[in-house]
């Protein structure tokens, strides 16, 4: 038995060194390594025969309607051309067609990001739904998995805002963390790069692209969590959270001490009124950038990393980055549902309470 | 600057619906199923948690009483037992004087008819011995009086008063 194993390992660690030194010699640093010193002085990109060096689009591609898609990959086009051969070499449409930007207009057009969304949504909703449809006290294991994800969710909202208010926050909180994480893991399924619309040999449009990776996404989440933590402050603490921002009992406090003479309290006061407060309110919206550019960024980073990857060692150097961006994926997600939760937790502690325990 | 950026005011539209409708179908379908199902599930553990206290603590008590009762039993048989050797004590003493009582009754009865029996038998030998005595004078003094006539008529009328006797 023992030694049976150890024979299996012995050949699994060939075959993983066979595959290793099989993507140095077919990657871009064996392409490197041979390549011949006039292409290295004209700055070409070593490319290796199976992987094409990665072209990074930060906006996401358009990919329905069709006519959309045809003014996308024309802009593509001229972009390419005014790169290589520089702005005259544009005829009059294509100018047109750069000016008008990748997206025509401000239609509704559908992105691959955006179908890649509507994609986890679907998958997401249908595990959900079907866990749960036939709710029995003694769960089967489909019910099971969803039970432990809702309960961990649910412990995680527990711990923070306590048991009583967990049930206001919760849904929000969990959807946020189911959203982002399932649109982070469905980006690595091998379909992603492998399907897309070609242009001569490779593919210039991708059908599908983890929506992370469209700021748009990022951006509407960070204002479903704006929106969420300012409405639950309004809602539990109704007229006292707005004084977190307009501090009219400092500026009562200011101008009394002033009539007094107490120079330093009225200060403070005012300080407290025309300072704290609007600080307060802008860190408030600097949360709505921090939190897209997060998000975006690490998704973005994800993404080129396993581009990269695959360009520069195939087959091996990937196996890694993908085990990282599992994690990296879990983490934002986590990251984004505890931030909202940990605000909506700020959010909804009055701040009078939050003065006291700051001066005791 | 926007635009650079891909941030894109239709599709942020699209993301925002796209989460709502995730969140609402999420809610309705998933969440408050669970939830409840969890909230029962909850209910029934405590609730079966606290039966089972209960019925041990109603088995501890149930078992408390039975002791007490089988203490109560016990103690109650040692009194009856020892009610029943006090009672057959008493009786058996209570016989026992009796029979004495009635024997030494017997014994004085027997006594004094013993007693009356003999005072007759005397009263009876005695009244007969008077009459011989007579008789007998009177023979000797019929007779003349020799030495051996008197002799011979004491012990007739001795035998006489034997024969007597013994009938």
């Amino acid at each position: 038995m023992g030694s049976g194993a150890g024979k299996y390992i012995a050949l699994g660690l060939i075959f993983v060194l066979a595959l290793s030194i099989a993507g140095l010699i077919t990657g871009a640093i064996g392409a490197g390594l041979t390549q011949s010193e006039e292409a290295k002085d004209a700055g070409e990109t070593a490319e290796g025969p199976f992987i094409p060096k990665p072209e990074v689009h930060l906006p996401a591609q358009v990919v329905f309607p069709t006519s959309d898609r045809e003014h996308y990959q024309a802009f593509l086009n001229a972009e390419e051309q005014e790169k290589a051969h520089g702005e005259e070499s544009l005829t009059r449409e294509q100018h047109e067609i750069i000016d008008e930007g990748p997206y025509q207009g401000s239609n509704f057009i559908v992105t691959n990001a955006i179908l890649s969304s509507w994609v986890a949504s679907i998958l997401l909703v249908l595990l959900f739904v079907l866990g749960a449809r036939k709710a029995a006290l003694v769960p089967g294991r489909f019910q099971n998995f969803v039970e432990i994800a809702i309960e961990g969710l649910l412990n995680f909202v527990e711990a923070v805002v306590g048991k009583e208010r967990s049930r206001l926050v919760f849904p929000v909180i969990a959807t946020i963390f189911l959203f982002v994480i399932i649109n982070a893991w469905i980006g690595l399924l091998p379909i992603y790069p492998s399907l897309g619309f070609k242009q001569g040999d490779i593919i210039q449009v991708h059908l599908l692209r983890p929506a992370g990776t469209d700021i748009n996404m990022p951006l509407a989440l960070a204002l479903v969590s704006f929106v969420f933590v300012e409405y639950l402050g309004l809602k539990i603490l109704g007229f006292g959270y707005i004084t977190k921002f307009v501090r009219v009992g400092s500026l009562k406090h200011g101008i009394a001490s002033l009539f007094r003479l107490q120079f330093l309290d009225a200060f403070q006061g005012l300080l407290d009124f025309f300072f704290v407060g609007p600080l307060e309110a802008f860190s408030e919206l600097v949360r709505l950038i921090s939190f897209t550019f997060r998000l975006f960024g690490n998704m973005t980073a994800g993404e080129i990393l396993v581009l990269v990857s695959a360009f520069l060692v195939p087959f091996v150097a990937t196996v890694g980055v993908y085990g990282l961006e599992l994690l990296v994926g879990f983490i934002q997600a986590l990251i984004f549902s505890g931030l909202t939760l940990v605000f909506a937790a700020i959010a909804i502690t009055s701040h009078d309470a939050h003065e006291e325990s700051h001066s005791a | 600057m926007l635009e650079t950026l891909g941030i894109h005011f239709p599709s942020l539209a699209i993301y925002l619906v796209n989460f709502l409708l995730v969140l609402i179908l999420l809610y309705l379908f998933a969440y408050k199923p669970i939830l409840k199902l969890m909230d029962q599930r909850a209910d029934r553990i405590r609730e079966s948690l606290e039966a089972s206290e209960r019925a041990r603590e109603e088995a501890a008590s149930s078992q408390a009483a039975v002791q007490e009762q089988v203490t109560e039993a016990r103690r109650e048989g040692q009194r009856i037992i020892d009610l029943a050797r006090e009672s057959a004590e008493r009786f058996r003493t209570e016989e026992m004087d009796k029979a004495r009582q009635e024997a030494e009754s017997f014994v004085e009865r027997a006594k004094s008819d013993i007693q009356r029996e003999r005072d007759n038998a005397l009263a009876e030998v005695r009244a007969s011995f008077g009459d011989l005595a007579i008789t007998a004078a009177e023979r000797v003094i019929r007779r003349s009086l020799d030495r051996q006539a008197h002799e011979e008529l004491i012990s007739q009328v001795l035998e006489e008063g034997e024969s007597l006797r013994r009938t």
